[in-house]
């Protein structure tokens, strides 16, 4: 096997090698100003390009160019690029625990004397572009995403439910449904990424969101304490209500049950709407979150959600003012209004409100009650991540492998070789 | 008569010594590009992945010698430490699923199809088709013929009044493995079936005569005078199954996900190391270089071993 993985990793240094010698047309220009943005996002290419061009068009003689790449491989070709003058001047960059590789090889600019505009950004999102060891942030984030129970319009009306406003009422609903033989959640269990968010989604009132965060931050609480443990009861108690034979069920098998109609809910990010409504156009869709369930720590409605990702300059940048300017006008609220209309997310710039309605729904849900997606956002900055702990912990309880103790037990004891609680 | 070896042997003479005119250089110009290559994407990567395996990482930045540190790391950290031992594990029950189901279905149609040569070729070449299609693909389209939603396997049984048999055939901790066994088997089934044909058709028919003539039963010619000159042809397939069966990746990649699907019942080596390398913190390089490290050694050192085991009892 490091036969087959070195050949692949020689072709993958040359490719980069070979990317690398490309010759750059900015700097052959006079005063001319070629930046480089590297990013994986290689379907929004034509909206970064016409977004991009009121910034070109605002500063002449710098020309902007996205660059994308595969979205798997996108990492390591980053760490790579960013050890060279050849490559971003502005990348694109991940957040959270997917951050700290490029942080720690000194790869990027610190940006909190830099961008006077992120003082306006709220607290929580700027974490998701902070290097954990210097708390310094990296990146002008971009976009947020919040995590919902997203349902079918159609089939709600045709069995007379409209969205719960108490766990009570949601539970009748599902019950209505599954006596009317229609699946209620299309939720997946093979694909074990989904599950933390899953779990966010329906355990995030039982142990309480952002307090109980803040309490596992400062070492006041535990993943293994019992509102974490009763969480994870709460959601699995609702997998009656997840399709037959779950446990072998994709996130593609899922989502097909529920654009295809047969299931009336999906829980799931909000990146999904985009997904469903090219999968079947006529679909309606709208969205809830799960109201507190019995005997949550908080009696509101939570709605988790986190930040997708990050621009940050390369310190490698020979054009780094240029640079600089850029991930400044990325502050903006010209540049999150172009992101959000273009690219039909929700940007991370305060008082942007995105057009579409179930965008504006999600966000203003969010901003009422926030809710973190506590083992990506918080406990991703070292090894073993407490993301990928979870992901298999759940899947081992969902199978019945762990009790629910047991499954905290091992994220508890996977995070505990690294993590140390401020103060 | 002239014994066969000595037909076969005289023309290879004749061919060694008109190599012995060419002259050495020649030789070293052909061996080259050949030399050149491997050196460059096997030796290469080898020694660089061991170099890179002494160092902690901080990104793509080296960040200090540590020895054996990585190794210590990789070995001692939870659930690592465990997932490799388990990981270990389902690649030994793979590889002895592999030789138990697709080596001896693979052996029994051979010894059918010799037999019985009536559409030798045809079947031989169905058997082999697979080979032609990429694994990741193969494991696609099988994941979705399993899928307990829409797959077709399962809609069949349903039919039938067998529904008690209808599963999550990639959902259940203890049928995953079994169901990857049969899929690999399904797509290599052909190679032991071509070897095992070739070494059958090289047993001479004397021998068979002379068993049938003694009133030797079936099971007798094949098990005293067949099976005894295969050997060479089962220590072949043995070491190739053993190569392959640790190497395994990309089938269970598109079974199973890069987790090795439900509770990691099908998470092997190759996952394993590529998690460790793509889904890694600040230290993957050193760390994922280290488990490739370990990952050579054991597959190179048994794949010896057993060649030699072997081939110690061909002699004997």
């Amino acid at each position: 096997m490091p036969r087959k993985y070195g050949v692949l990793g020689a072709a993958a240094m040359l490719a980069v090698t070979l990317a690398g010698c490309a010759p750059d047309s900015g700097d052959s220009g006079g005063d001319a100003v070629n930046l480089k943005v590297w990013g994986w996002r290689q379907e929004d290419v034509a909206a970064y390009n016409k977004i991009f061009q009121s910034y070109e068009d605002a500063h002449p003689g710098v020309t902007v160019e996205y660059v994308p790449y595969k979205n798997t491989e996108y990492d390591t070709i980053l760490k790579t690029g960013l050890t060279d003058a050849n490559g971003p001047d502005v990348a694109q960059l991940r957040s959270y625990g997917l951050l700290q590789p490029l942080v720690a090889a000194s790869g990027l600019v610190p940006l909190d004397d830099q961008v006077k505009e992120l003082a306006d950004f709220p607290k929580p999102v700027l974490d998701g572009a902070r290097g954990e060891n210097d708390g310094k942030v990296y990146g002008v984030p971009f976009a947020l995403q919040t995590l919902h129970v997203i349902y079918n319009e159609k089939l709600f009306a045709d069995h007379g439910i409209t969205a719960p406003t108490t766990w009570a009422d949601m539970i009748a609903a599902f019950e209505k449904l599954k006596g009317a033989n229609v699946i209620p959640l299309a939720s997946t269990v093979t694909d074990t990424w989904m599950l933390p968010i899953q779990h966010e989604i329906f355990g995030a009132t039982t142990y309480g969101g952002t307090d109980y965060l803040n309490k596992m931050l400062t070492g006041g609480a535990k993943f293994t304490d019992g509102p974490w443990v009763k969480s994870l009861e709460t959601w699995k108690g609702t997998n009656k209500y997840w399709p037959p034979q779950s446990s072998g069920v994709s996130y593609a098998d899922a989502q097909a049950l529920f654009t295809s109609g047969r299931a009336a809910m999906f829980p799931g990010g909000i990146w999904e709407l985009g997904v469903f409504e090219k999968a079947n156009p006529d679909l309606k869709m709208g969205i809830f979150n799960v109201p507190p369930a019995p005997g949550a720590a908080v009696d509101k409605t939570l709605v988790p959600g986190y930040v997708d990702g990050s621009f940050g300059v390369s310190a490698k940048s020979p054009k780094r003012e240029a640079a600089l300017s850029l991930v400044r006008w990325m502050a903006s609220e010209e540049f999150g209004r172009a992101y959000s209309n273009e690219l039909r997310q929700i940007s991370a710039v305060p008082n942007v409100q995105p057009q579409d309605n179930l965008l504006a729904q999600a966000l203003r849900a969010y901003q009422e009650n926030p809710s973190p997606y506590v083992t990506y956002a918080y406990f991703s900055g070292g090894s073993p991540t407490g993301w990928d702990l979870a992901s298999a912990a759940f899947s081992d309880y969902l199978l019945g492998r762990r009790d629910a103790a047991g499954a905290a037990g091992h994220i508890q004891r996977g995070v505990d070789q690294w993590f140390r609680p401020k103060n | 008569m002239v014994p066969a070896q000595e037909l076969t042997v005289r023309p290879a003479r004749r061919r060694r010594r008109q190599a012995g005119r060419t002259s050495p250089g020649w030789i070293t110009a052909f061996c080259l590009p050949a030399f050149a290559l491997y050196g460059l994407f096997v030796v290469v990567p080898l020694v660089t992945a061991f170099y890179y395996g002494l160092f902690r990482w901080e990104g793509t930045r080296q960040a200090g010698f540590v020895g054996f540190g990585n190794y210590r790391e990789i070995l001692t950290r939870y659930p690592l430490s465990e997932e490799i031992t388990a990981a270990l594990g389902h690649n030994v029950l793979f590889f002895v699923g592999t030789m138990a189901i697709q080596n001896t279905i693979g052996l029994g149609l051979a010894v059918l199809l010799h037999r019985n040569p009536w559409g030798k070729r045809l079947f031989q070449t169905l058997f082999s088709l697979p080979y032609l299609i990429s694994p990741l693909i193969v494991g696609y389209i099988w994941s979705l013929l399993l899928s307990p939603t829409f797959g077709p396997i399962n809609h069949v049984l349903r039919a039938v009044g067998l529904d008690s048999w209808a599963r999550p055939w990639l959902g259940e901790p203890d049928v995953a493995l079994p169901v990857l066994i049969l899929v690999n088997a399904w797509q290599w089934i052909g190679g032991p079936l071509l070897i095992f044909g070739a070494a059958l058709a090289g047993v001479p028919r004397e021998l068979e005569e002379a068993a049938a003539i003694d009133g030797a039963s079936a099971a007798r010619t094949f098990w005293s005078v067949r099976f005894p000159l295969l050997i060479p042809a089962v220590g072949v397939i043995t070491v190739l199954t053993f190569i392959g069966c640790f190497n395994i990746f990309d089938l269970v990649y598109a079974l199973g996900g890069s987790d090795g699907g439900p509770g990691g019942a099908m998470d092997v080596l190759g996952l394993l190391y590529y998690r460790t390398a793509f889904q890694g913190g600040s230290n993957a390089i050193g760390e994922s270089s280290a488990l490739a490290m370990l990952i050579f050694v054991l597959i190179f050192g048994i794949s010896v071993a057993l060649e030699r085991a072997l081939r110690r009892r061909e002699v004997a």
